[in-house]
């Protein structure tokens, strides 16, 4: 079993290095690999740091690694996905699945071809973080590190395990995740109620410092009934923590107890729900099998559901390009988890209410403000990277499109149309809550009305930014379709990092070119509406509008040449289909 | 109804399609067979407007592709081997969405026809993922069907059917051609193409080697007289 999980590993590993190596043969490869040389070389062996690096020994550093764990597996536990990390590909469903063995020996398999992909990781995170020597203590880190991440991925596979058990039981994610919750509630009263005596202690420790205020915290982990429960989170960092090589072998023992339980605890998991993980393993072959062959299964690995309600009817007859428009948006809507929105409204709740504590009135509503602020202008300036229902997504469909009777514009205007749409919705929501929140508090040299005035510019400007950015993303996919990940899969290789850093620059300098005769007609319309007599902030408003007209003419443009792009191309030619 | 001319595809320096003419009357269902990389792909992907020939042209119901690929689509529907769906329509959404691209003003009152005729009125309201392999195949040939198409054409359309979906298919094809729709269906199952075509074009390397009825084809190789069409097949490409 060990010698053929070894075979495969390594000749899958030597086979994708040679078909790499003979991929550079073609320019855009080669020029791919080189730039991705250059980034390792900039990023790695250019950033080379004395020492061990930044990491943080003592109680302190274990703290902080036992917290970081902690949230991790909160998170996992309250929001993971029920695919395991040890789902299997079609070919290892066929070929393990039918061989005379037994599941145990099927799942050791699956554990150790996991483990390369483990240590290469740890061993990247450490030199990307420590400056690329690879001295003794750092050696140290990298095992350390694959020790948490082996009994991490295994813990995820335990709780995808669980998780699917319960959805296959009829128990519903919102019961799930109270059960979850009641548990994690517990305990945090039980380690509150542990604390509280301890609690000053630590609050004066961090009035010294944060870094006696870790210290503190460290102490108080290892102490009494608390130290008892963190023990298998603190067993499991204390090598990576490890000063030297001696220390780390020496803390060896109770971390591999800890990987050894997680083994154990799997293995029994796995038995226990058979099924459930035959199931699994074969749903996510029919997944890899259905991306294969060009069609786009589900992105959750839950069982449907069913459709989510339709967002809008749509008429018999009108634009076409509405009518993509409006698949993109069904499939943002009928896509989309709930589990970001809801991380991100925790998240800005806990963040207003902390700041709020003991700070002057008003404090809590202005972070909460400045945070819906932050959140509008990321949607526009990051959104059009995280939706990619367009041409992004839709490209794996191509021979399909061009059957259509639609004009090239058509298409390209329709499909940057539905994820425009999306977060235009979400950068107005932000933008008015924000506005609505800054009502209730006073803002010396901000009055209400000038708050307006800025709504209504960052409204107006907002779309015109998102069709700029979304119509650079979907060029690239369209003109460059080689070089851009169409659907949720991502190539691998030096070559392609090279390539994704070519294709950002390219994106960078054409938006740079978008905003530049833009820019220029919004400082002219704001000059004018100076002469004009408008007042301060209110100039902002014809200038978002001068932008707004000169990045939509500018769209135009690129959608009419898009279209005439896409009216060209051959799927076969591009993507080899 | 489709008239090809001259349909020449070369990607590089490989000749994949070469001088193709050949035309389909309304009513007609002509074969498409080859054997594997002999261009029958390439042929129905030009047909269809996915491949830009290189040379030629090609007319949907007397408008000519490359000049009015709009009004030439709409006369048309191709029906790929793998079904291709949209991952987050339901069967309804997409006969509602294929209706607004092809222009079809009455597709509100076609649609729960069509779905009642495919047996799919339960799973309107589904996702693709929610459908067996049968159904998404059905759900592919009701948006093909619902703009009522003039041409249609159809690429292994038995893949992947159990039998009582394969009569179906088949039933379905030679109605539509009845309705005076011309068809091109391109098969290797011989035996599909013998049932259900009115006559058949042999590609090969990208030309084409024979065009007809059966017995014409059979009738201008004296050599092949009495054989079975796999042989005649077999004969014609030197496989």
């Amino acid at each position: 079993m060990i010698s053929a999980a070894l075979y495969l590993s390594r000749r899958s590993l030597a086979n994708a290095t040679r078909r790499r190596l003979a991929r550079l043969r073609q320019p855009k490869y080669l020029i791919g690999f080189a730039v991705g040389l250059l980034y390792y070389y900039l990023i790695i062996a250019r950033r080379r740091a004395p020492g061990g690096g930044a990491w943080l020994p003592g109680s302190g550093g274990e703290a902080l690694a036992i917290l970081g764990l902690t949230t991790i597996l909160v998170i996992n536990w309250l929001f993971g996905s029920s695919r395991s990390p040890f789902a299997f590909t079609p070919a290892e469903t066929h070929y393990l699945f039918t061989a005379p063995l037994t599941r145990r020996q099927v799942l050791d398999f699956k554990l150790l071809r996991s483990q390369l992909p483990l240590f290469l990781s740890s061993l990247l995170s450490v030199l990307l973080f420590s400056g690329g020597h690879l001295t003794t203590t750092r050696i140290v880190r990298v095992l350390g590190l694959w020790l948490v991440f082996s009994a991490l991925q295994m813990h995820y596979g335990v709780a995808a395990l669980v998780r699917q058990s319960l959805e296959e039981h009829g128990v519903t994610a919102v019961r799930r995740r109270l059960g979850v919750i009641t548990v994690l509630t517990g305990v945090a009263v039980a380690v509150a109620l542990i604390l509280r005596r301890q609690l000053p202690e630590v609050q004066a420790a961090f009035a010294a410092g944060p870094a006696a205020g870790l210290d503190a915290l460290g102490a108080i982990l290892h102490r009494g009934v608390l130290g008892v429960i963190v023990w298998p989170l603190s067993a499991l960092v204390r090598p990576l923590l490890a000063p030297d090589l001696a220390t780390f072998a020496a803390r060896l023992p109770a971390a591999f107890l800890v990987v050894g339980l997680h083994y154990v605890w799997l293995v029994r998991s796995s038995l226990a729900f058979e099924e459930v993980a035959v199931e699994s393993a074969e749903r996510m072959a029919r997944r890899i099998a259905a991306w294969r062959s060009g069609r786009r299964p589900p992105p959750s690995e839950r069982r449907s559901k069913g459709a989510r309600r339709s967002l809008g009817h749509l008429a018999p007859v009108g634009s076409p390009a509405r009518a993509i428009a409006w698949k993109n948006v069904q499939a943002e809507w009928r896509g989309s988890g709930v589990r970001l929105p809801v991380i991100i409204v925790l998240g800005v709740a806990a963040v207003a209410w902390v700041a709020s504590l003991g700070a002057a009135a008003g404090t809590g509503i202005q972070v909460l403000a400045t945070l819906l602020l932050v959140f509008a202008g990321m949607a526009v300036v990051f959104g059009p990277y995280i939706l990619r229902n367009d041409l992004r997504a839709d490209l794996l469909l191509w021979d399909l499109l061009k059957s259509y009777p639609l004009r090239g514009a058509d298409l390209v205007a329709g499909e940057v149309l539905g994820p425009v749409a999306v977060l235009t919705g979400v950068a107005w929501g932000c933008l008015l809550a924000a506005f609505a929140a800054s009502l209730a508090i006073d803002l010396p040299g901000f009055p209400v009305l000038d708050r307006l005035a800025a709504l209504l510019a960052t409204a107006i400007a907002a779309p015109a930014f998102l069709v700029v950015i979304t119509l650079i993303q979907n060029a690239a996919a369209l003109v460059f379709p080689a070089w851009v990940t169409l659907g949720p899969g991502r190539a691998a290789g030096v070559e392609m990092i090279g390539q994704r850093m070519l294709t950002m620059i390219g994106s960078l300098l054409l938006m740079l070119l978008a905003f530049l005769p833009a820019a220029v007609v919004a400082a002219v319309a704001v000059a004018i509406a100076g002469v004009a007599g408008v007042d301060g902030v209110w100039r902002a408003v014809p200038g978002a509008i001068g932008l707004t007209v000169t990045l939509g003419f500018e769209g135009m443009l690129a959608v009419a040449w898009l279209g005439r792009v896409f009216e060209r191309s051959d799927p076969a030619a591009e993507l080899g289909s | 109804m489709i008239e090809v001319r001259g349909l020449t595809k070369l990607y590089g320096s490989l000749v994949a399609v070469e001088d193709l003419s050949f035309s389909v009357a309304p009513g007609e269902v002509l074969g498409l067979v080859g054997p594997n990389g002999a261009g029958k792909t390439t042929t129905l992907r030009s047909l269809v407007g996915i491949v830009r020939p290189t040379r030629g042209t090609i007319s949907i119901g007397g408008r000519d592709l490359d000049r009015d690929p709009v009004g030439a689509k709409r006369q048309l529907a191709f029906m790929p081997d793998e079904p291709r769906l949209f991952e987050y329509l339901t069967v309804e959404e997409h006969l509602r969405f294929t209706g607004r691209l092809y222009g079809v003003r009455d597709s509100d009152g076609r649609i729960p026809a069509l779905l009642r005729e495919l047996e799919l009125a339960e799973k309107a309201g589904a996702l693709p993922d929610e459908l067996s392999r049968g159904m998404k195949q059905k759900l592919a040939i009701a948006c093909g069907l619902l703009h009522e198409p003039k041409a249609l054409l159809f690429d292994e359309p038995l893949t992947g059917l159990d039998p009582a979906g394969m009569r179906r298919m088949k039933q379905t094809i030679v109605e539509r051609a009845r309705q005076g729709a011309a068809v091109i269906l391109s098969s290797h199952l011989l035996h599909l193409v013998e049932e259900v075509c009115t006559r058949v074009l042999v590609i090969h390397r990208g030309r084409l080697v024979a065009i007809g009825t059966i017995a014409e084809i059979v009738g201008s190789r004296p050599d092949l007289q009495g054989r079975s069409l796999e042989e005649v097949f077999l004969a014609l490409t030197g496989t």
